[in-house]
């Protein structure tokens, strides 16, 4: 479920023009934190980016590393030097995989709260946290904090199904 | 001899289902919007904001909703487009047409246009939408693989197939709730409300009948999607499959 979350996001960035989709249009970029359940996709097209789990397809850049890793990256540590020390695997492009680091920092959610939550189910109270990060337009934080809490109260009672696609 | 296919737990001739398919949305058209709210408890209002919200749909875009009905996905894209885009809400069934242009008159909704059609046959050019979507449509359709590949070129590069529709549970406990609920309640309740049990009975089948999750997103990809994946909602009773055309 945080990766719907993440993919509200970094739309509503996007669509505040806070962020130019540029270079990454039509890129397919597949991002693993080795360490917690965080295996997803950022299908960047049609000028937004979708964020799935689906495994099936080919895909541009193959980045994995460790959150503890990924948390010094949005700290702002450099790409190039991580990827020197072996503390991150790139297959593909770097400069793509850099345009997607980019990506994440500017997101500026409280990204260690949603990682930390990842193996979990997410609960409403969670969604309010992204608020901080849009401190754009006041309004709008209050209708995505208020659409992504109605929202993420029903689809996430499902544990059953944690495994199963969602 | 006549080829077959299922409408809901009988076998009928593969050509009569779709008459059939539209004598169940005549018969329930203009109770269909209560019959939603009342036999869903009001959640199938939830699973379409969530569905509007997983579409990432944005100002300017093209959006086609198939077997749209009573438009309540058309109402919410419209918003999302803005003036600059454009949301059609197609339908095979004209009473459903017809109760989906007034629900959007009573909302104060302008600016959707209708058009009459068949799903297996979508009379539009190639990579025209941004986003198509179909709610609880998908499963009435008699050739499921042409209607998806039909979805599939008449999106964009890009563009995105939002298809919600009810599914399979995997807890036990909640699949004996349903059943008793899905069979014995709701064709009584439609018998009571809409004075139509059989058509009830139909929708209750042929939930049953369509294809699981997994089942699904096999066909969406194999329809030429690059990308399927699900989202449970409401513990599997309803899943949301979102397929992307890259
Ligand atoms: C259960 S209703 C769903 C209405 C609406 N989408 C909603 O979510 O409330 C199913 C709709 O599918 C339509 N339908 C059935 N077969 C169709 C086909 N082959 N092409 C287009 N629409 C079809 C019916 O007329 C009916 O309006």
């Amino acid at each position: 479920m945080q990766h719907f979350v993440l993919e509200q996001a970094l739309n509503y960035l996007i669509d505040q023009g806070g962020v130019n989709l540029g270079a990454l249009n039509g890129k397919v970029l597949h991002f693993a934190l080795e360490d917690l359940a965080l295996d997803v996709n950022f299908i960047c097209t049609n000028n937004r980016i979708f964020v799935t789990t689906d495994a099936t397809t080919a895909i541009d850049v193959d980045i994995k590393l460790k959150s503890s890793v990924f948390l010094a990256l949005l700290q702002g540590e450099d790409l190039t030097e991580l990827l020197r020390q072996d503390k991150i695997i790139i297959h593909g492009d770097v400069k793509t995989a850099q345009l997607l680091v980019d990506l994440l920092q500017q997101i500026d959610i409280d990204l260690e709260e949603v990682l930390s939550k990842y193996i979990g189910d997410i609960f409403a109270h969670q969604a309010g946290k992204l608020g901080k990060t849009f401190k754009k337009s006041k309004n709008s934080i209050e209708a995505l904090k208020d659409e992504l809490t109605t929202l993420l109260v029903a689809p996430s009672k499902s544990n059953l199904f944690k495994d199963k696609g969602i | 001899m006549d080829k077959t296919t299922h409408f809901g737990f009988k076998d009928v001739v593969t050509d009569d289902k779709q008459s059939l398919v539209r004598g169940v949305f005549d018969s329930v058209a203009s109770k269909y919007d209560l019959m939603n709210d009342v036999l869903s408890f009001g959640a199938h209002r939830l699973w379409k904001r969530y569905t509007i919200a997983s579409s990432n749909v944005k100002v300017g875009d093209k959006v086609l909703d198939l077997a749209g009905g009573t438009g309540d996905l058309a109402i919410k894209f419209r918003k999302k487009v803005g003036d600059s885009g454009q949301v059609i809400l197609s339908d095979i069934n004209a009473a459903m047409l017809g109760e989906g242009r007034k629900n959007l008159i009573n909302n104060g909704v302008f600016g959707v246009e209708f058009i009459q059609l068949n799903a297996q046959n979508i009379p539009f050019a190639d990579n025209t939408f941004d986003c198509v979507s179909i709610a609880f449509g998908l499963r009435n359709i008699t050739d499921k693989d042409q209607a998806l590949a039909e979805m599939h070129r008449i999106l964009k590069p890009g563009g995105c197939l939002l298809i919600l529709e009810f599914s399979k549970t995997d807890s036990e406990l909640l699949k004996k709730f349903y059943d008793f609920y899905s069979f014995s309640v709701m064709p009584k309740l439609g018998g009571i409300i809409a004075n139509d049990e059989d058509s009830y009975q139909y929708l209750a089948e042929s939930i049953r009948k369509h294809p699981d999750q997994e089942t699904l997103k096999t066909m969406v990809l194999d329809a030429g999607f690059s990308f399927c994946e699900y989202h449970n909602l409401s513990g599997g009773i309803v899943a949301l499959h979102k397929g992307i055309k890259v």
